[in-house]
């Protein structure tokens, strides 16, 4: 079962292990910037701080990409398939408890 | 039935908020403490994509192992024939002009 690890996928992995490592940081700069109960100074100083942060250490670059193709597009969360995937898994029974509709 | 004193509420919810100790904020100023008690999303975020054995990798980190990827191995080997044949990548440019595929040497 190889995973088709194209560019794309390398990239959002990297986001994805930027986002980790600098998640808690972030939070504390965002309650400092949110925070209307302290200082517009201190608030504005903690908002730069956050626009300084890199590309990669946003959680919003975070793209749930296909787990076997890497396609960006038509994915069914639940199992983090492409939908031709998905239809391919489960038409060979691999998907547990998903079964092709008839009546 | 008669309408409560607003003095009086706002008591109860100061009340209620000792009880079960929340912050009383009757403004509603946002104090940012909902970026203090979302869950963090990193450990699940980067569990997405299944993990896969890599060979290349194992090899890098375990160096004593001496492990021998033969399929790179032989991809090294026939770049290295392409190169003897003059059928290897070409040249970086150097320079905006060298990019520009008219002015490239055949």
């Amino acid at each position: 079962m190889a995973m088709g690890k194209n560019i794309r996928v390398l990239r959002d992995i990297k986001a994805r292990h930027g986002v980790q490592a600098n998640e808690v940081a972030r939070r504390a700069y965002l309650f400092v910037a949110r925070n209307e109960t302290l200082p517009p100074q201190v608030r504005h100083q903690a908002q730069l701080q956050l626009n300084s942060f890199g590309k990669y250490t946003r959680p919003t670059t975070v793209k749930n990409r296909c787990t076997e193709t890497g396609r960006g597009r038509g994915i069914i969360s639940e199992f983090g398939l492409c939908r031709f995937q998905f239809r391919l898994k489960a038409l060979r029974g691999e998907l547990n408890g998903v079964q092709k509709a008839s009546w | 039935m008669s309408a409560a004193l607003p003095s009086r509420l706002a008591a109860l919810t100061r009340l209620r908020c000792s009880i079960f100790q929340t912050s009383y904020n009757p403004a509603g100023i946002r104090t940012g403490a909902k970026y203090l008690r979302a869950r963090l999303r990193g450990p699940s975020v980067v569990k997405y994509y299944p993990q896969e054995l890599n060979l290349a990798e194992i090899a890098r980190k375990y160096p004593e192992l001496e492990i021998v990827d033969e399929i790179e191995e032989q991809r090294l080997i026939d770049v290295e024939e392409k190169k003897k044949r003059g059928k290897g990548a070409p040249k970086k440019a150097k320079t905006k002009a060298d990019s520009r595929r008219i002015n490239r040497k055949r």
